[in-house]
């Protein structure tokens, strides 16, 4: 079976553009993914494309995927829209891997896109809950923020997390997206502006919460047989892991932690033969506070319930012992829901060739990027890595 | 007549506004005779307080709700102008389906007619549940009166409380209390001298056809502290004896369920002979005189434990708030909803044959060794523990709740671990009806969730455990 490799990634900025449709944001990704490849490539050569979206505000909800890729001239390329919430685009290139590693595809585009302030705010309000279990547990009044708030509950309970802890993921994830110039939010805030912030849903304030976003990514993923035609330095996927669960929170075995997360995360380290240890970097799925700190959990970073202890200790922060959102996470890159699992991977990308910038890990070689599904009803990881560096 | 009461049961919500609120408002309080009055949360309406009621008397008699076989229920705001209500009322309780039912409406004497239709009728478990939420525009005098509560009385043979005599007599007088088609308020022509005619001239009648004996309380129609005094001398009865049965000043006006609070009260009182006298406009009038041989079991719930302002009260009515809006909610359609109605009323959980473990709601595969089995079903007790919980604070409500908050402000959501029978638990999804923190015991009420496409969707949510 042939290895896959990614050779270029590319997003828009991520914020809120009310000139821009979906199709254009889509296109600014395409563009800026083909350009970054290194030594070039010509669109003609992509033989598939997979694009994730979840659609909100029902602008494109069927062919969705066929909608954009027509439009940036991928004119008769096999196109398939992926949704899995939050997981959307994450799947996408979970997808794309999976056709170059068939041999059914040499070239295959995998992005995402979404756009969510062009909307009223009651219509965001109706499409921020669409993706919980709907009968039950939307019925019984909760929202996005509440779920993880429950969550949240569960963990200080369990724990003893405390609210500083998870404003200190804010001023990290802040910290790092000032330095990126795609973020939606890219200013720092203090520890004082996340604690004192409104309450959104106890115990989460308002930065403990991912903004709503408009924006797009994309990653072109190709095979062992073609990879030397775009570059000398080659990014590997070296593991993939995916899993599912229950929709609903109250259908799960635990509260304070996303099993499929986990399962994913075990996968994707037994893909790669590399282990948490080893990892310079991660970006994980943080649409809140809480989110991060289960995701240090669930994907190896430290034991399970010291979480709030870890990021305290400075070692995720840039410069620590495993930087974690450089990009500055959903929280503060954004959250495009269908964009931001390949918008993971572009971060990825950027950090392993060395072209993150002001936020650049010190010569890294291995990486992570972890994306969620709404609560946890589906993850998936990726552990990329500098061909020929790592190890 | 054999006939009589074995149990009763009366609730009441639990927040009050004061007659001094009305009065820093408008200027002034134009019901005389109340000091406050009950008012019904957002999602509270005559049928969810006839489940609280109705409970409770259940309760009280030690009696299932399978066992009973008449069904009646009262209220001059029924939630729906058509519908029979008593098979949404037997559903949340699990009445059985061959039950005779009954709905008793449009006047205020609904509440006593039920009683006495139910004596008629002679069923072996017999449950009539009468409730009432009036109200007034929000200038008027019926507005100011307004109250809420219900009560429930377990009929049957051989009753601790027999009726001993009742009568009931009508007189012609239009335009005291009346609803027009359509609306929700009730207004009154407020004619002074013809309109205490009305109230005194019927009632006089009905208990003068009466053997009334010694009574040591009477439960006269209150629509407000000062009308059933006045009415006292022509019943021949005083002061005292309309004051031991007396739930106006505490409750408001209580319409339907005016009288009936009053039997529960001065039952509860040890009242040994009682008199009830119910009025409804048109105009006509109730006598019915009870004697109690032994002790009747009454479980009152009526106390208020939180004072409103103006304002508030204003919200929780509905009078200044924001209705759903236009984008919509989740949508869950009505056999969507109608499928899962064991769940909703009744907390019907579904038990693994295999591993024993509980999956609610009992769909799909088993939560604890993921097969595919035929569940055995259970209905849970309704006590649980909060497992997780948050608050969903002011605007952050999804749509379909937004009216819901715009009323009575942020709710709480939780997962509750619910007890079963085993070791084991159910956990389920619930809104919180005051608040609810992780690791509190809690209960199920039935409140209304949610009304789309006109349909009002009841089911249960949770409050803490007393």
């Amino acid at each position: 079976m042939t290895d896959a490799y990614v050779v270029g990634a590319g997003q828009s900025d991520y914020g809120s553009f009310p000139d821009e449709s979906y199709r254009s944001l889509f296109r600014t990704a395409f563009e800026d993914a083909v350009e970054s490849v290194p030594d070039g490539m010509d669109p003609d050569r992509i033989d598939e494309a997979v694009v994730g979206t979840l659609g909100v505000g029902g602008r494109q909800l069927g062919l969705s995927g066929p909608a954009v890729t027509e439009h940036v001239g991928l004119h008769g390329v096999p196109t398939t829209r992926v949704e899995n919430a939050c997981a959307a685009s994450g799947y996408a290139v979970r997808q794309a891997v999976q056709a170059v590693k068939s041999g059914m595809a040499d070239v295959v585009l995998a992005g995402g896109v979404e756009v969510m302030t062009d909307a009223s705010g009651d219509a965001v309000r109706y499409w921020l809950g669409v993706s919980g279990e709907t009968e039950w547990e939307r019925l019984s009044g909760t929202t996005f923020a509440g779920v993880y708030a429950q969550m949240a509950s569960a963990h200080m309970r369990e724990h003893g997390t405390t609210r500083e802890q998870l404003s200190q993921v804010a001023v990290k994830n802040h910290a790092n997206g000032a330095k990126n110039p795609h973020a939606q939010l890219g200013f720092e805030c203090s520890l004082e502006d996340a604690m004192s912030a409104p309450t959104v849903a106890e115990p989460l304030t308002l930065y403990h919460c991912c903004p709503t976003t408009d924006g797009a990514a994309a990653a072109l993923v190709v095979s062992e047989d073609v990879v030397d035609e775009f570059t000398d330095d080659p990014i590997r996927v070296a593991g993939v892991g995916a899993s599912s669960d229950r929709v609903g929170l109250f259908q799960r075995e635990t509260y304070s932690g996303v099993p499929a997360s986990r399962r994913a995360a075990e996968a994707a380290y037994e893909a790669s033969g590399y282990g948490p240890d080893d990892l310079d970097f991660a970006e994980v799925h943080d649409c809140f506070a809480i989110a991060e700190l289960m995701a240090y959990e669930d994907i190896g970073l430290c034991e399970p319930g010291e979480a709030g202890a870890f990021v305290e200790s400075g070692a995720t922060k840039l410069g620590g012992e495993t930087p974690v959102n450089t990009s500055g996470g959903l929280k503060s890159k954004g959250h495009p829901i269908g964009a931001t699992g390949a918008g993971q991977v572009v971060e990825a990308f950027e950090q392993l060739s060395g072209h993150a910038g002001d936020r650049q890990v010190d010569d890294p070689s291995v990486g992570l990027t972890h994306n969620v599904g709404g609560s946890g009803g589906a993850a998936v990881v990726h552990v990329l890595e500098r061909e020929g560096v790592a190890r | 007549m054999t006939v009589g009461i074995h149990a009763v049961g009366a609730y009441a919500p639990r927040r009050r506004t004061t007659a001094e609120e009305f009065e820093a408002a408008w200027g002034s309080f134009d019901a005389p005779g109340i000091e406050q009055t009950a008012v019904p949360d957002a999602d509270e309406d005559a049928l969810t307080m006839g489940w609280e009621a109705a409970t409770r008397a259940l309760d009280a008699a030690d009696a299932t709700a399978s066992s009973v076989d008449y069904l009646a229920f009262a209220s001059t705001t029924p939630p729906l102008a058509e519908e029979d209500l008593t098979v949404r009322l037997g559903s949340l309780l699990g009445i059985p389906d061959d039950a005779t039912r009954h709905v008793f409406t449009g006047s205020t004497r609904a509440g006593t007619r039920a009683l006495a239709a139910a004596f008629d009728a002679a069923p072996d478990r017999g449950l009539v549940v009468v409730a009432d939420c009036p109200r007034g525009e929000p200038h008027d005098a019926r507005e100011h009166a307004a109250g809420a509560g219900a009560a429930a009385f377990v009929v049957g043979p051989d009753a601790p409380v027999q009726v001993r005599d009742r009568a009931e007599r009508t007189k012609p007088y239009p335009g005291t209390r009346f609803r027009e088609t359509g609306s929700d308020t009730v207004d009154g022509i407020d004619a002074g001298t013809y309109d205490r005619n009305a109230f005194t001239r019927p009632l006089a009648a009905a208990v003068d056809a009466v053997d009334l004996g010694d009574v040591d309380a009477a439960a006269v129609q209150m629509p407000d502290g000062k009308a059933p005094y006045r009415a006292a001398g022509a019943m021949g009865l005083d002061a005292d004896t309309i004051a031991a049965a007396e739930t106006v000043s505490s409750l408001g006006d209580t319409a339907a369920a005016s009288v009936p609070l009053g039997i529960a009260t001065a039952l509860d009182d040890g009242a040994e002979r009682l008199l009830a006298a119910s009025w409804g406009s048109g105009a006509g009038a109730d006598a019915l005189v009870f004697e109690r041989g032994r002790e009747v079991p009454v479980a009152l719930d009526t106390d208020g434990d939180e004072e409103v302002s103006y304002a508030t009260y204003l919200r929780l009515r509905g009078e200044i708030t924001a209705e759903e809006p236009d984008g919509g909610g989740a949508y869950v359609s009505v056999p969507t909803w109608h499928r899962s109605l064991p769940q909703r009323h009744r907390l019907v959980a579904g038990r693994c044959p295999d591993c024993g473990a509980y999956t609610f709601p009992p769909e799909g595969a088993c939560r604890g060794c993921d097969s595919l089995v035929e569940f055995e079903r259970v209905a849970l007790p309704g006590a649980g523990t909060v497992e997780a919980a948050t608050e969903i604070g002011a605007g952050g409500a999804p749509p379909e709740f937004a009216e819901l908050q715009s009323r009575s402000g942020a709710f709480g959501v939780a997962i509750v671990a619910f007890d079963t029978e085993d070791d084991e638990t159910a956990t389920a999804p619930a809104m919180v009806v005051d608040d609810a923190a992780v690791g509190d015991r809690v209960e199920t009420v039935q409140r209304r969730v949610y009304t789309q496409e006109g349909v009002s969707r009841y089911g249960f949510k949770v409050r803490r455990a007393e």
